[in-house]
């Protein structure tokens, strides 16, 4: 079996993306489309548009998607009309909020995939209920936990500080919202009071920061940060405030205290191990960090032990010759 | 209350068609866009107008192309106009393109969908249909049914309950309301036939884009044509297939493409219908006309079990089954088959 990496470019951040391809230790991708970003609609219609030549030139065994960005939904659908078998890696996972423009693309490419890559157990269940097949369902465990587990010894290296609260923000919700962004910085500053806050801000948070004047106070808000730094940042925590899906795992997976700021999580084993708690009121916060504690032990979770990508790989060639 | 129905080509016609009449009839607000995926402006037009449809509020002439292109320029022209027209409901039929590209421009923006015609299926993903039926079902907030094994269909794919609407057959509803005129038309008795015909629609890849089994099928064809007349009006796809591989089409009757009301007056007056459509074994099953279906599968499994279509997929078939076949002393009206669909879909529309 041989690979093709196409990235679509739905991410624009140049600078970005080179950390994060050093950081991971991978390759440039073969083929960039290029894509940019725009609304909804226009970036997967773009996305169609240039990935179907792609597929049809190199006609692969299978197309791996991965997660629930547009470019996941988009490309299950080239590949489906093509006839060409599409896996979906993380397969199975729900918000049950549809608001959610990645629950959308999640169940379109469950929907239309080949093969189910399931991170969790629950993630099989939700498949079944929805009536996939048990033959295209397939238990591997947690991708991300094996990017996490490789990165570790280097970003414990790059580690500089600790005992601080970590926060990341991005979703619409949350930052699109004034009332709700204020509600948002006002319990940080509170927090800040107390701790080293440090966040890394998108760069259009950045600008609804400053076009609405809504005040930082305390809080470090720096530039958005590379992924081996990233990790630093979250090992050495207190406790973490966000609502991004990966930042629940990485915290449950080290043992870190999180606190999402939604009313949803798509990933419920992270609430179960007991580890992250859902606090969809900002008010809230400050008492929540301030009792924050590490469990004892780290949670033992079924697949979060950096063999997934391997899983991942078996099941390909296992189901790869039609 | 505000709908903005969406249909991009000719098999959504007679679909929109009742549900738009009856929208009118219960003063309900309404914009019909038209993605335009259809490449025959002259046949749309002859369409709308043979369904008693107003011309499209709006025209997105996405034209044709590739699936993911054409899928491509649907979303792109689409969103815009959803956002300008805030509907209640976002009305999709049937499973065209433009049926998937409308509904995940949508369910993206949090606007609510109904599908017409959902949980039909085949069962054969290599249909571009069956990719568009399933994408647009699971996106779609309300489940407007032909049957109730598309209900059965649905709940077995996890659809919650109250998402599922039985409504019935809506192009049985197009069929009724227009059958009468069809019968004034004259259309068959201008053909000049010397008996009931034989008529064929053929336009699936698998049959027509296979120089081999296109043959197969050509053959058969023409041995029914030995003794019947056959009628072809011919997809100007299936047409081009024809006359760059120069098949032998025998004293097979080629004929162009033909207007709803002309198809229905044809139909309705025939021995038997070949065809690999899915319209179409719904509507010679409504008339009582006996139906071969070249292909492995349907999604219309109603037809079978009332003992109007078969599924001949093997071409040599073909002429036995003919010879065989004898029309149905009475119509079959399996569950629906009522001409009062769109009555109960606008029920359901309005009443959420």
């Amino acid at each position: 079996m041989t690979q093709t990496v196409v990235h679509t470019g739905q991410h624009y951040d140049d600078a970005l993306f080179a950390s994060l391809l050093a950081d991971l230790a991978l390759p440039e991708p073969d083929i960039n489309l290029g894509v940019g970003s725009a609304s909804h609609a226009v970036q997967t219609a773009r996305i169609l548009e240039r990935l179907e030549p792609v597929v049809t030139n190199q006609r692969p065994d299978w197309v791996v998607i991965y997660g629930d960005v547009n470019s996941t939904a988009a490309a299950a659908v080239v590949a489906a009309k093509l006839g060409i078998r599409s896996a979906h890696v993380e397969a199975g996972l729900r918000s049950g909020d549809r608001t959610m423009p990645e629950e959308i693309n999640r169940i379109v490419a469950d929907r239309l995939a080949s093969l189910l890559l399931t991170p969790s157990r629950d993630a099989d269940e939700t498949l079944r209920a929805e009536g996939e097949p048990e033959c295209e369902i397939a238990f591997v465990g947690n991708v991300m936990i094996d990017s996490l587990l490789n990165a570790l010894p280097v970003a414990r290296s790059l580690a500089r500080a600790s005992g601080h609260v970590l926060v990341t923000l991005h979703r619409p919700s949350n930052v699109d919202d004034e009332t709700r962004l204020s509600l948002l910085m006002s319990a940080l500053r509170d927090v800040a009071a107390e701790r080293l806050v440090v966040f890394p801000v998108h760069p259009r948070t950045r600008d609804r920061l400053e076009q609405w004047g809504i005040e930082s106070g305390a809080v470090q808000t720096v530039e958005p940060v590379g992924y081996l730094e990233m990790v630093a940042l979250v090992d050495a925590a207190h406790a973490v405030i966000t609502d991004s899906g990966g930042v629940q795992e990485e915290t449950t997976a080290l043992g870190v205290p999180c606190l999402t700021v939604r009313e949803t999580t798509e990933r419920p084993i992270t609430i179960t191990a007991g580890t992250n708690r859902l606090v969809h009121d900002p008010a809230k916060l400050p008492g929540l960090v301030r009792d924050a504690t590490r469990p004892a032990d780290l949670p033992s979770i079924e697949g979060w032990d950096g063999a997934a990508g391997q899983r991942v790989v078996d099941a390909l060639i296992a189901g790869g010759l039609p | 209350m505000k709908l903005l129905h969406v249909v991009g080509a000719r098999p959504n016609f007679p679909k929109l068609a009742p549900v738009s009449r009856q929208a009118r009839a219960v003063g309900v607000d309404q914009v019909v866009v038209h993605t335009g995926q259809h490449y025959d402006d002259a046949m749309s037009a002859a369409f709308f107008r043979d369904l008693g449809l107003r011309p499209p509020d709006i025209n997105l002439d996405v034209g044709s192309a590739t699936h993911a292109v054409q899928t491509a320029r649907v979303m792109e022209r689409f969103e815009p106009v959803l956002l300008q027209h805030r509907p209640d409901w976002t009305v999709v039929y049937g499973d065209v393109n433009s049926t998937l590209a409308a509904t995940l421009v949508a369910a993206k923006l949090g606007f609510r969908v109904a599908h017409v015609e959902a949980g039909v299926r085949s069962g054969d993903r290599s249909m571009p249909e069956e990719i568009n039926r399933i994408v647009t079902d699971r996106l779609a907030d309300l489940l407007l049914t032909p049957s109730r094994t598309a209900d059965q269909t649905l709940r077995a794919e996890g659809e919650p309950d109250e998402e599922i609407m039985f409504v019935g057959n809506v192009m049985v509803d197009a069929l009724l309301y227009s059958v009468q005129r069809a019968r004034t038309v004259g259309f068959r008795n201008r053909l000049g036939l010397s008996m009931a015909p034989v008529t064929v629609t053929l336009h699936r890849p698998a049959n027509v884009d296979d120089p081999k089994r296109l043959t197969a099928i050509m053959a058969a064809l023409r041995e029914v044509a030995a003794k019947r007349p056959v009628v072809f009006p011919v997809h100007p796809r299936t047409r081009g297939q024809l006359e760059m591989g120069r098949f032998d089409v025998g004293s097979v009757k080629l004929i162009d493409p033909v207007s709803y009301l002309e198809m229905l007056d044809l139909v309705e007056g025939s021995h038997a219908v070949i065809t690999d459509s899915g319209g179409l074994q719904v509507e010679s099953t409504a008339l009582g006309v006996p139906c071969l279906t070249v292909r492995d599968t349907t999604e219309w499994p109603e037809t079978i079990e009332c003992g109007a279509n078969r599924l001949v997929p093997d071409p040599a078939e073909i002429p036995g089954a003919i010879a065989s076949t004898t029309r149905l002393d009475d119509p079959p009206r399996p569950e629906g088959w009522d001409g009062m669909a769109a009555v109960r879909a606008l029920d359901c529309l309005r009443t959420r």
